[in-house]
């Protein structure tokens, strides 16, 4: 099947050609990225979607290499990984928000809260709508899943596609995360012996584990300092 | 040695920020690694923390739910009735010091620490047993 470059070439000049050549580039590229993007999302498969992610990582390289016009390596991990880690995120609370009471999320959760947080363990599933009880976190989820993240992914794919508006939201929303850790941690440490008294791994645990999703900081220095003009309004 | 000219930069990048954004990249890369790795192996360590193969899923989650509740009647009920009630609602059993700040009083659970608390009990359920039915010989049915 011919390629829209191989279709367009002749009829448009080399410009459009080069254009459709880099767009045909960067969608292969994407596709395994996607791909490997879901599994990553799954928090367990992500050992699968690694490869698969490093392979189009890899093929938008060469592509840059080659002297085509995609991404920027650094918009390309931050867009995905706001992505995967929104997914990370909303895994866990969702499942303790909607699914608290099926036998993976007693197990898992649980399991994960008397090891590391103990808001996930105490007086677990006590609540009229079940899940973690500890002062405040439902609050924290229900703001969080549908206004914070769900608002993140969206600006992360506009993010993507080199759109001004994605640039904007994820500057807007990779604040919000400001928000997030301050406030989040706040509660925790106001009510620190809720959270980390006899767990398995108290404070220097939870850190540890939850460290690494700092990625909306790392975005925040980059699209303050990128040139706006690789944007597209 | 490159001049200014020869460097090129990604694009979007100016040659004041070069040097951050490389290391922006770096740290990204450190945190999508270790997101895959900690996404991966979170599950299968929880599950070996806690006493799985030797203890199946639901003993995994009734033995969660003694230590949580300081109960050792308490058991998972699987499947859970769909618009059931929360499984802890009412219970009276949980150990905490209550106030503004209330501090819980369950046990910490180390490693494979599930299987010995389940081992234990049912050491002192058998020790119970013998106890009562050696202390009672009268209640034997005669030969």
């Amino acid at each position: 099947m011919a390629t829209r470059a191989q279709q367009t070439s002749g009829a448009f000049g080399a410009y459009d050609a080069h254009q459709n050549t880099s767009s045909d580039a960067q969608r292969r590229a994407d596709k395994w990225m996607i791909a490997g993007t879901l599994l990553m999302g799954t928090a367990i498969l992500g050992f699968i979607g690694f490869p698969l992610f490093l392979r189009g990582l890899w093929l938008q390289k060469e592509a840059a290499k080659a002297g085509l016009s995609v991404r920027p390596l650094i918009v390309t991990l931050i867009g995905y990984l706001v992505i995967i880690d929104s997914a990370l995120n909303s895994i866990g609370w969702t499942l303790d928000l909607i699914a608290n009471h099926t036998l993976i999320n007693r197990v898992i959760t649980t399991s994960w809260g008397a090891m590391v947080d103990g808001g996930y363990f105490w007086h677990y599933n006590e609540l009229w709508l079940g899940g973690a009880g500890a002062p405040g976190e439902k609050a924290w989820e229900i703001a969080l899943i549908p206004v914070v993240f769900c608002a993140r992914l969206a600006a992360a794919i506009g993010f993507l596609q080199m759109k001004r508006w994605g640039q904007q939201w994820l500057i807007v929303t990779c604040w919000m995360g400001l928000i997030v850790w301050v406030g989040y941690n706040t509660n925790m440490t106001i009510f620190a012996d809720v959270r980390y008294a006899h767990v398995t791994f108290p404070v220097w645990g939870w850190w540890l584990y939850d460290i690494f999703y700092i990625t909306p900081f790392l975005s925040i220095p980059y699209l303050h300092t990128v040139n706006r003009e690789i944007f597209s309004d | 040695m490159k001049n200014s000219a020869e460097i090129s930069l990604p694009l979007g990048t100016t040659a004041p920020f070069a040097t951050m954004h490389k290391w922006l990249q770096r740290g990204l890369f450190v945190c999508l690694t270790a997101l895959v790795i900690e996404g991966t192996f979170t599950v299968p360590f929880l599950m070996v923390w806690m006493g799985w193969p030797t203890l199946s899923l639901v003993d995994i989650c009734s033995e969660l739910e003694k230590v949580r509740y300081s109960d050792d009647t308490r058991e998972c009920l699987y499947p859970y009735p769909l618009f059931g009630p929360s499984e802890g609602a009412g219970q009276t059993t949980a150990k905490d010091i209550w106030g503004i700040q209330p501090t819980p009083q369950y046990k910490r659970i180390g490693f494979r620490d599930l299987v010995k608390f389940r081992d234990e009990r049912l050491a002192r359920q058998a020790a119970a047993t013998k106890t009562d039915a050696g202390a009672r010989p009268a209640a034997r049915p005669s030969p």
